[in-house]
C-alpha cells in the first residue's frame, strides 16, 4: 500500500501517478531516462536500478545495468521481462501510452518531467520518497535548488547556442541549455524563442553574441565544422573563432551534477572570450 | 514526272519483336503521282504493318522499302517528314492547342533548330487549312471541335508539311456519313490536283471502291487481291477473305459491297 | 510584351529579397551591408536558379510523360537525394559539400534506376512507366532513409531530414558559382528539344511521322530534367510544387509552344521561389519557415485554381 499511497502524493505535486498495486517501497526499478538514472544513484538507490536506456552512462556503476532499449519509444517487453516494480518515463505522448499499458499490467509507472533544474528538484524529492529515502532526495532537491538560486557574477556574456548548421537552429528559452548558460553567467540571444527553433543567418549576426556555444560528442575535438563555411563568417564570433564546444553527456542532458556543468560551463565562457 | 515513283514496296516482309510469324509477307505496292492506293484488309491482317514498314518505323524483313529512290532506312525522319505527311489513327493531344498552332506542327521538319517560323511557312500553313475547310476554325481550340472538323485539322497539318505522299490510317472511324464523304472528296482532290500519292487504309470498302484507284486487300499479312476496284472486290474474294456471305452491285461504275444477314438454320 | 513584364516581375522580386529580411538594414546601409552582401543576395541568386532549374525541369517532364500532373519530385530524385545526404551523415563523411555531393550522387544513381525501370524491357523508356517507377524509386529511397535514421538514432541523423526539407540557408557564392557553371548545359539541352517537345504532346507515333527522333529525345529529356532537379534538391533539398505549377502558369500567358514556355518556365520557377524565399525568411521572423511548406501553401490554392480555370475554359 505504501507505493500506492506515495504514488498518490506524487500526484499531488503534478507528476502522472498510478493505481497500480504495490505493497512497498520499489525495489525493482527501471528507469527510461538518463536524468533519473543519475539522481537514482546519487540517492543511493542505484542497487534498485535494473533497466537502463542506452542513453543512461552517468555514474560509470549505471553502466553495469541491462539496458532496456534507446527509451526513445519504449521497448515493454524488454522492460516486462526485467520484472519492476516502477517504470520512471519522461513526460511525452508515447511515454504515456507506454505507461497506460504498463499499469494495465499491473506495474507502476510514472513520468517526472525533466526539462529544468526546478523539474530536477522536484523529481529528486519524489524518487525520494517512491524509494524509502526521503530525507536523501530532499536534500539532493535542496541543493538543486540552491544552484538555480544562485545569481550568475559578472554582467553576462552573450551567446548564441547553436544545436544544427543546415538550417541554422537555436536553443531558446525554456530549454535546459539555456538555463545551463545563465547560470553560468552568459546571457541567450535567443532567450525569446522556443527550445529549439530555425532562424536566419542574419539574425544571428543582427544580434551579435560574443560567442558561440555547441554540443559535441565526447570525441570531437575542435571548431565546428559549420565554421568555415563562407556565409557563417557573417557571424562576428565566428570571424573571431569565439567558440564553446561542450562535450559529452555531462551538458547535454539535466543532471544532479549541474553544479559541475555551470562551473565547466563559466570556465570555458571566460576562455572563449 | 507523272512516271517517277514515289513509294516502291517490293515483297516486303514484316514481323514485330517477340512474334512468332511475320505481320506482313511478301506484299508489294507503287505509288507514283496521284494515286490513291487504298489497302483492305480484316483486323490483324497486316495493314497498319504496311504503313508501319512504308514509313520506316518497321525494318522490313525481306524485301525492298524505297522512297523516292532511296532505302526508306536511309531516310533521317525528319527528311521523311519532309515529303511523307501521316494521318494516323490515334491521337493524343495533351494540351488544349488552338487550330493553327496544331497546324503549324506540321511545318517543324522544315524548320531549322533554333530558326523561327517564316512567311513561306506561315503561308503552307494558311494553304493547308484552305484547302482542309478549316481556315474559319483557326483560332478555335482543338477541344471545341466535332470529330470531323478535328480530322480535317489533322489532315490540314499533314497537308502543311508539304508532302508528296499522304498516308492515313483510318480516317473515317467514327465519322458520320456527311464527314466521311468530305474527306474522301477532300483527298480524292488532293490526289487529282495536287498530284499528292495517297496511300489509305480503311475498313470502309465502298468509299474505298469509289474514290481509290487500286485496292490492295490484305490477309493473314499477304495480298490477296491487288488493282482496280472492279477487280479485287468480287463477291468470291470478299467472302472468303472476310468470312461473311455479300452481294457485290455496281454504282456509278464501281462495286460495292453489300453485307448479306445470316440466314436462320444456316449451313 | 510579356516578356518585359515577366523580366521586371523578375528584377523586382530578386530586390525585394535583398530589401526585405528577418532583420532590419538600412537604405543606406544597403550597397556596404555584410549581410546583404554575403547572405540575402547570394540566397536571392540561388533561390531564383534552383527556382528556374525547377519550373524549367517541370515543363519539360510534362510534355514528356505527357502528364500535365508530372512534377521533378515524382522521379524519385528527391528519395535518392534524401538517401545521399543520410548516409553522408552517418558515415562523418566531412567538408562543407559533403552533403550536397552525397545528395547529388544518391539523385543520379535514382534517376538511373528509374531509367532502367522505366524500360520496362523496351528499348526506349514509356513515359508512363517512368512516372510509376519515380514514385515506387522515391517511396523505396524514403523508406530506407527513415529505416536508417530510426536505427542509428544519433541526433544528427534526425536533423538529416531537417537538412531535406530545410531550404536555401546555406546559400553563398560558392553555391551560386556552382550551379551557375551546372545550369546552362542541361538547360541548353531542353531548349533545343523545344520543338521536338511540342511534337511530343500528340503522341509518341504522331511525333515520329512529324520527323521527331523520338527514343533520343526521350532520353535526352529525361536525363537533362533530371540533372536540373537533382542540383535543385542537392544544394537547397526537397522543395515541391514549383516544378508542377509554374508551367502551367506559364501556359495561360505563353501558350503551350515550348520554344516560349520553357525559358518562360525557368523565369516564372525563379520568381516564385524567390518570392516563396522571402515569405519564409520574413513571416514569422525571427524564426524561419521551410521554403517547401511556403511553396505548398502557395502552390495548393494556386493549382487548385488554375485546375479550375482549366477544365471551365
Amino acid at each position: 500500500m505504501r507505493i500506492l499511497l506515495v504514488l498518490l502524493a506524487a500526484c499531488g505535486t503534478g507528476d502522472h501517478g498510478g493505481r497500480a498495486a504495490a505493497t512497498t517501497p520499489a525495489h525493482r526499478i527501471v528507469s527510461l531516462s538518463p536524468a533519473v538514472t543519475e539522481l537514482l544513484f546519487a540517492l543511493g538507490a542505484g542497487d534498485r536500478v535494473v533497466g537502463r536506456t542506452t542513453w543512461c552512462d552517468y555514474p560509470p556503476a549505471a553502466q553495469r545495468v541491462p539496458t532496456v532499449g534507446d527509451g526513445l519509444a519504449p521497448d515493454l517487453e524488454a522492460v516486462v521481462a526485467a520484472r519492476p516494480d516502477l517504470v520512471v518515463l519522461y513526460p511525452s505522448a508515447l511515454n504515456e501510452a507506454a505507461a497506460a499499458k504498463l499499469r494495465s499490467l499491473g506495474i507502476a509507472a510514472i513520468l517526472l518531467p525533466q526539462d529544468r533544474l526546478e523539474d530536477l528538484a522536484r523529481a529528486a524529492q519524489v524518487l525520494g520518497r517512491v524509494t524509502g529515502r526521503e530525507p536523501a532526495g530532499d536534500s539532493l532537491a535542496a541543493a538543486i535548488a540552491r544552484v538555480v538560486a544562485t545569481p550568475a557574477p559578472g554582467p553576462g556574456i552573450r551567446a548564441a547556442l547553436i544545436a544544427w548548421d543546415n538550417p541554422p537552429m537555436v536553443i531558446g528559452g525554456g530549454s535546459y541549455l539555456d538555463q545551463l548558460a545563465t547560470l553560468a553567467g552568459a546571457r541567450n540571444v535567443f532567450h525569446d524563442l522556443g527550445s529549439a527553433d530555425v532562424v536566419s543567418l542574419e539574425t544571428i549576426a543582427v544580434r551579435d553574441p560574443d560567442v558561440i556555444v555547441v554540443l559535441a560528442d565526447s570525441g570531437a575535438t575542435g571548431p565546428p565544422a559549420f565554421a568555415r563555411r563562407a556565409s557563417w563568417q557573417v557571424i562576428r564570433a565566428v570571424r573571431e573563432r569565439h567558440f564553446v564546444t561542450l562535450r559529452g553527456s555531462l551538458f547535454g542532458r539535466p543532471s544532479p551534477r549541474a553544479p559541475e556543468a555551470i562551473a565547466a560551463f563559466r570556465r570555458l565562457l571566460e576562455a572563449a572570450r | 514526272m507523272d512516271d517517277e515513283l514515289i513509294l516502291d514496296l517490293r515483297g516486303v516482309s514484316g514481323r514485330y519483336r517477340g512474334a512468332a510469324a511475320d505481320a506482313l509477307d511478301n506484299v508489294s505496292l507503287a505509288l507514283r503521282p496521284g494515286d490513291f492506293h487504298a489497302v483492305l484488309g480484316p483486323n490483324g491482317s497486316g495493314k497498319t504493318t504496311l504503313v508501319r514498314v512504308a514509313l520506316g518505323v518497321l525494318p522490313p524483313r525481306r524485301g525492298t522499302a524505297e522512297l523516292l529512290g532511296r532505302a526508306v532506312a536511309r531516310w533521317s525522319r525528319r527528311e521523311l517528314a519532309r515529303v511523307v505527311g501521316v494521318v494516323p489513327q490515334r491521337e493524343e493531344n495533351l494540351f488544349p492547342q488552338r487550330v493553327r498552332e496544331t497546324v503549324m506542327l506540321g511545318r517543324y521538319p522544315h524548320l531549322s533548330l533554333w530558326g523561327a517560323m517564316g512567311g513561306d511557312d506561315r503561308a503552307a500553313v494558311a494553304r493547308a487549312l484552305e484547302r482542309c475547310d478549316v481556315a474559319q476554325l483557326a483560332d478555335r481550340s482543338i477541344w471545341t471541335l466535332s470529330g470531323g472538323e478535328y480530322q480535317r485539322v489533322r489532315l490540314a497539318r499533314a497537308l502543311a508539311q508539304e508532302p508528296r505522299l499522304l498516308v492515313l490510317d483510318e480516317p473515317t472511324t467514327s465519322l458520320d456519313v456527311r464527314h466521311e464523304m468530305e474527306l474522301f472528296e477532300l483527298v480524292r482532290t488532293l490526289a487529282d490536283e495536287h498530284r499528292l500519292a495517297i496511300l489509305l487504309v480503311t475498313h470502309h470498302l465502298n468509299l474505298a471502291a469509289r474514290f481509290a484507284d487500286r485496292l490492295l486487300l490484305l490477309s493473314g499479312g499477304r495480298a490477296v487481291a491487288d488493282g482496280a476496284p472492279s477487280d479485287v472486290l468480287t463477291r468470291e474474294t470478299v467472302e472468303t477473305v472476310f468470312g461473311w456471305p455479300v452481294a457485290v452491285e455496281r454504282f456509278q461504275d464501281r462495286p460495292q459491297v453489300i453485307p448479306l444477314r445470316a440466314r436462320k438454320g444456316a449451313s | 510584351m510579356k516578356w518585359l513584364v515577366l523580366g521586371l516581375v523578375a528584377v523586382a522580386s530578386l530586390a525585394l529579397a535583398v530589401v526585405l529580411g528577418p532583420t532590419h538594414v538600412p537604405w543606406s546601409a544597403l550597397a556596404s551591408s555584410d549581410i546583404i552582401r554575403s547572405l540575402r543576395l547570394p540566397r536571392a541568386v540561388l533561390a531564383f536558379l534552383v527556382g528556374g532549374a525547377l519550373g524549367l525541369s517541370g515543363a519539360s517532364l510534362q510534355a514528356l510523360v505527357r502528364n500535365p500532373l508530372a512534377d521533378p519530385l515524382l522521379l524519385g530524385l528527391s528519395g535518392g537525394a534524401g538517401l545521399g545526404a543520410v548516409l553522408a551523415i552517418a558515415f562523418h563523411l566531412g567538408g562543407v559539400w559533403a552533403l550536397p555531393l552525397a545528395a547529388f550522387a544518391g539523385a543520379l544513381m535514382a534517376m538511373a534506376l528509374v531509367y532502367r525501370l522505366g524500360l520496362a524491357g523496351d528499348v526506349e523508356p514509356d513515359p508512363r512507366v517512368l512516372i510509376l517507377a519515380g514514385v515506387a524509386v522515391g517511396a523505396f529511397s524514403g523508406a530506407l532513409t527513415t529505416a536508417i535514421v530510426s536505427v542509428a538514432s544519433a541526433a544528427e541523423l534526425r536533423n538529416a531530414f531537417l537538412w531535406l526539407w530545410g531550404g536555401l540557408s546555406g546559400a553563398s557564392w560558392d553555391a551560386v558559382l556552382v550551379v551557375a557553371v551546372y545550369l546552362p548545359l542541361p538547360a541548353l539541352a531542353l531548349l533545343a528539344a523545344a520543338r521536338p517537345l511540342d511534337l511530343l504532346a500528340l503522341g509518341e507515333e504522331p511525333a515520329r511521322y512529324l520527323g521527331a527522333d523520338v527514343a533520343p529525345l526521350k532520353r535526352r529529356v529525361f536525363v537533362a530534367a533530371s540533372l536540373l532537379t537533382a542540383v535543385a534538391v542537392a544544394v537547397s533539398g526537397v522543395i515541391g510544387f514549383v516544378g508542377l505549377i509554374v508551367p502551367h502558369a506559364m501556359r495561360r500567358v505563353f501558350g503551350h509552344q515550348h520554344r516560349a514556355l520553357l525559358p518562360a518556365a525557368f523565369l516564372g520557377g525563379g520568381i516564385l521561389l524567390v518570392l516563396a524565399d522571402t515569405v519564409a525568411r520574413v513571416a514569422i521572423a525571427p524564426r524561419e519557415l521551410p521554403v517547401g511548406i511556403v511553396t505548398a501553401l502557395i502552390g495548393v490554392p494556386l493549382f487548385a485554381l488554375l485546375v479550375r480555370r482549366w477544365t471551365t475554359s
